[in-house]
């Protein structure tokens, strides 16, 4: 097991572009990271780069401690988990485990006990024979993670491993991964762009847009203290609703107002200076569809069947929130509006800075 | 009522179909059927569709009284010793410009399209100068460097588009896995490629089995002559032309070549457009 | 989506050493030879010392004011032209039939592809007995037919000879266009002809709101290559004509190589081929622009 301390990485496939640039990140040995963004954000080529696939343009990759920079992928002690499974064709699952084995000069009688070891942790015993075009999706995923699996090594890097999958297979490998994790304690960077894989495998998300790093932290802090505007409207089903908005003083106490919206600010936030323009974040669970309150029109009611998505328009801007599935809205009706003021996020209308 | 009109319209079609795919078959028919029938029957009115007699004696005279055989036996060395000479080559070359992306292998791709569409009659004499000196002219090696400056470039096109459809991240997962760089390129690609090597191999082979003007220049003893000048002398030294003779001459020398397309059904469009029209 | 990784810069070395064999080959058997051929055609060769006088442009002069050049240029453009429009016609037309529902279409596929499969000296053959004199099929059909009354000289007279090797021709390479157009009809996706049926379109109307437009881009990249390989065609009308009768049929290619081996006029013959190569290298220039477009289309 190692830990990875990544400083003032950078990379330039194009001089002047970075994919990524002046990263810093630490991932604790035994720890679940995950790399979250959207396509192009540069957690690819993070991963790439902790692999030695890719040659950093700039900045350091310690494993343990040593510098590691220079190590061909062979020489790094990684294992990978590639999105398209990137098995072997021509080898039996067997063989397509054992191969980093043999690659590294272990003898027959000990391949074959440790193949047969992974097999059995993974379930995949009968299939050992098979070629991987005979396997479905699922499975071909299993040995995957086998070949990384077997070689014990100081950090596994997943690389979007679950994205091949359907809908339901995919909501049970991640809690076969979850385990995995759990009872093999190992080292694991992991890639995704699917925020909820991120929340409930990882303890801790590193969260990139547009080649840089712009917050790490537990599932908890990324959802409830995202660092800036970024975060906050990557994060979280449905999306964040943002609005532009002004803090004003009413009745001695500083509200942020936006139209007919006022939400008054709760003693001890720093950020709230009077007169600043700012971006109001609200989450669909901080808007409370209630008598009075601001005057709101139903535009869209969305059910789930275990609650209702609703969409209300305030003065012709749409706002997202949640209700009992039962609360029987209808399209037209008119309602009013709440706001908890607790679960208030306030965003630099310049930087997006979350403002404390 | 409509649907007798429409099933009419399609038993037309098929016909019609048919009359023109056999119309345009004629030739391969009226060669087989010349072959297999004595000399007397070439010069009936009207002549008969199929031979009243059938007969191997254009192929046994073929065989044992012309020097078919040594034209065949040439043939064969030239095509296989250009393709394993090429083959070799062209393998490392398209996996290079398959996974080396630069500018030197920019240069080089767009060298190998043009020089996939130059003329022979562009460099010939320059080859036939340059061997003649050498004193390779008149001889089998001599045919195999000739061959090289067409079936290089095509085999090299051929091989990338094959070394292409095979997934970069099986051999980045070989490397994570331990392997170096050719190590992978052995243990995962290769295997991976062999079906289009093979294809490849068996397009360069066709391409110099049938190949007619650098034989024409290069060969002029029936000891090196290879099929294609070798057949055309056939036809062109006896006093009276032996049709039977040259049919049973067509068959055997097109046999080989039917064979190999049999195995490469899968790969004609891309064997034979070579990258040219798909791009 | 990057494909490639920067191991490559890591392995740069290794892959120039890869392609290093062919290189070097290339130089040696294309780049040189081509050189050669360019300086061949300034200069004077003597046939049997091979000794070459420097003389200039003098053999380009003589190639462009011989009547011998311009008659060649325009047999060969009769041909390409000729031979273009029949394989390209009959390839799209058989094309379309085979991939329509066809009994045993296999068998008709492979029957169909024949005529390319052939060595181009066993399809000489064979013509040159359908188009015998005396006792050839086609003049036995065309007499019987009450076409002709007489036995036609197919290959020895003019414009019988032109219509022969292009008929040849057409045959021959045709099924490069069918194989060409069939793999492209297969990609076009069956839901777009399901939208122009749900739309109302009759068959007329799929074809040609659908299917022509949808083959444009391959059929310019068949034409423009067909040309090239028809323009630099040898072996079939050497072997067919000789270009003859007289020179009737001789196209560049056939020219080149009758001033360079029978007559063994060096410079003349390297000035042709590079003349032939400045017109050919006109198509290559649109070949590859089509190419580039229809890429980043």
């Amino acid at each position: 097991m190692a830990s990875i301390t990544v400083s003032g990485l950078g990379k330039e496939y194009v001089r002047g572009t970075s994919a990524v640039a002046d990263l810093n990140l630490e991932v604790a040995e035994g720890e679940f990271l995950t790399l979250l963004g959207p396509s192009g954000c540069g957690k690819s080529t993070t991963l790439r780069m902790l692999a030695g696939l890719e040659t950093p343009t700039s900045g350091e990759i310690r494993f343990n401690g040593r510098v590691v920079n220079d190590l061909t992928p062979a020489e790094r002690n990684i294992a990978m988990v590639f999105q398209n499974y990137a098995l072997y064709p021509h080898m039996s699952v067997r063989e397509n485990i054992e191969y980093p084995l043999k690659k590294r000069g272990v003898d027959r009688a000990e391949r074959r006990r440790r193949s047969a070891a992974v097999a059995q942790l993974l379930q995949i015993e009968p299939l050992l024979d098979r070629k991987p075009r005979n396997l479905s999706g699922g499975q071909q995923q299993r040995v995957a993670l086998g070949r990384a699996l077997i070689r014990e090594p100081e950090v596994f890097l997943l690389d979007e491993p679950l994205s091949n999958l359907d809908a339901k297979l995919r909501s049970y490998m991640r809690a076969e991964l979850i385990e995995l994790h759990r009872r093999v304690r190992a080292t694991m960077v992991y890639v995704t762009h699917d925020q909820l894989e991120a929340m409930t495998m990882s303890d801790r998300i590193a969260i990139f847009d547009g080649g840089r790093l712009q917050q790490v932290g537990t599932p908890d802090e990324v959802y409830n203290h995202p660092a800036n505007r970024t975060v906050a409207a990557f994060i979280g089903t449905p999306a964040m609703n943002f609005l532009d908005g002004e803090i004003a003083p009413e009745g001695g106490a500083p509200v942020v107002r936006s139209g007919s919206i006022a939400i008054p600010i709760e003693a001890g936030r720093t950020g709230a200076s009077l007169g600043r323009r700012v971006a109001i974040g609200l989450r669909a669970e901080a808007i409370r569809i209630t008598e009075g309150g601001v005057p709101a029109r139903i535009e869209i009611v969305e059910p789930t069947g275990h609650e209702a998505i609703v969409t209300v328009s305030v003065d012709g801007r749409r706002l997202v929130t949640r209700t009992a599935p039962d609360s029987g809205f209808r399209v037209g009706d008119s309602v009013g509006l709440g706001f908890d003021a607790r679960r208030l996020h306030l965003f630099d209308a310049a930087t997006g800075d979350t403002l404390g | 009522m409509r649907a007798v009109v429409r099933h009419g319209g399609d038993l037309v079609r098929q016909v019609l179909t048919w009359a023109l795919v056999l119309a345009l078959s004629f030739p391969l028919f009226w060669l087989i059927s010349t072959a297999l029938r004595p000399d007397t029957e070439l010069f009936v009115r009207p002549p008969h569709l199929l031979p009243r007699t059938y007969t191997v004696d254009n192929f046994s005279k073929l065989l044992f009284e012309t020097p078919f055989l040594t034209y065949f036996r040439n043939s064969a060395i030239v095509a296989i010793s250009t393709t394993a000479f090429v083959i070799v080559i062209a393998v490392f070359a398209a996996y290079s410009l398959s996974r080396f992306r630069g500018r030197f292998s920019a240069v080089v791709e767009r060298m190998i399209l043009i020089t996939y569409l130059l003329p022979s009659v562009v460099i010939f004499l320059p080859i036939y100068l340059m061997l003649s000196r050498m004193g390779l002219a008149n001889s089998l090696p001599g045919l195999v460097v000739a061959y090289t400056t067409f079936a290089l470039p095509f085999a090299i096109w051929l091989l990338r588009s094959f070394v292409d459809s095979v997934p970069v991240e099986i051999e980045l997962a070989a490397m994570v896995d331990g392997a170096s760089r050719l190590g992978a390129f052995v243990d995962v690609v290769l295997p991976q490629l062999l079906p289009g090597i093979i294809s490849t191999a068996l397009f360069t082979a066709i391409l110099s089995w049938n190949e007619y003007l650098y034989a024409l220049i290069l060969t002029n003893s029936d000891a090196v002559k290879t099929l294609p000048p070798g057949v055309m002398t056939l036809l062109t030294s006896s006093y009276h032309i032996e049709w039977g003779l040259l049919m049973a001459a067509s068959v055997m020398m097109s046999a080989p070549v039917i064979l190999a397309f049999a195995f490469l059904q899968k790969h004609l469009t891309r064997g034979f457009g070579a990258g040219a029209v798909k791009g | 989506m990057k494909v490639a990784t920067d191991l490559e810069s890591r392995d740069r070395r290794l892959g120039i050493l890869l392609l290093l064999p062919a290189v070097v080959l290339f130089a040696l058997l294309i780049l040189y030879p081509f050189g050669n051929s360019l300086w061949l055609s300034f200069n004077r060769i003597n046939t049997m010392t091979l000794a070459s006088s420097f003389t200039g442009l003098s053999n380009y002069r003589e190639v462009l004011s011989s009547p011998e050049f311009w008659q060649s240029l325009v047999t060969t453009m009769v041909w390409t032209v000729g031979s273009l429009v029949l394989q390209v016609g009959l390839g799209v037309a058989v094309a379309l039939m085979l991939h329509q529902n066809l009994w045993f279409r296999s068998l008709a596929r492979g029957l169909i592809l024949f005529p390319y499969l052939l060595p181009m000296v066993v399809a000489v053959l064979v013509w040159k007995w359908l188009f015998n004199d005396l006792y050839g099929v086609i003049n036995h059909l065309l007499m019987s037919a009450g076409i002709i009354a007489m036995p036609v000289d197919w290959l020895g007279s003019m414009p019988n000879a032109m219509i022969a090797i292009i008929l040849i021709g057409g045959w021959k390479y045709f099924p490069f266009v069918v194989l060409a157009v069939l793999a492209r009809l297969q990609t076009i996706p069956e839901q777009l002809y399901e939208a122009a049926r749900v739309d109302g379109a009759s068959a007329f109307a799929r074809f040609f709101d659908i299917t022509l437009p949808q083959l444009r881009n391959v059929l310019a990249i068949i034409v423009l290559l067909r040309a090239i390989w028809d323009f630099k065609e040898f072996d079939l009308i050497y072997m067919m004509t000789g270009g003859g009768p007289v020179s009737s049929t001789e196209t560049l290619p056939l020219l080149v190589y009758k001033q360079a081996f029978p007559l063994m006029q060096m410079g003349k013959a390297a000035a042709t081929a590079m003349l032939m190569m400045a017109v050919m290298s006109l198509f290559m220039v649109v070949y590859f622009r089509a190419r580039r477009r229809f890429e980043d289309a």
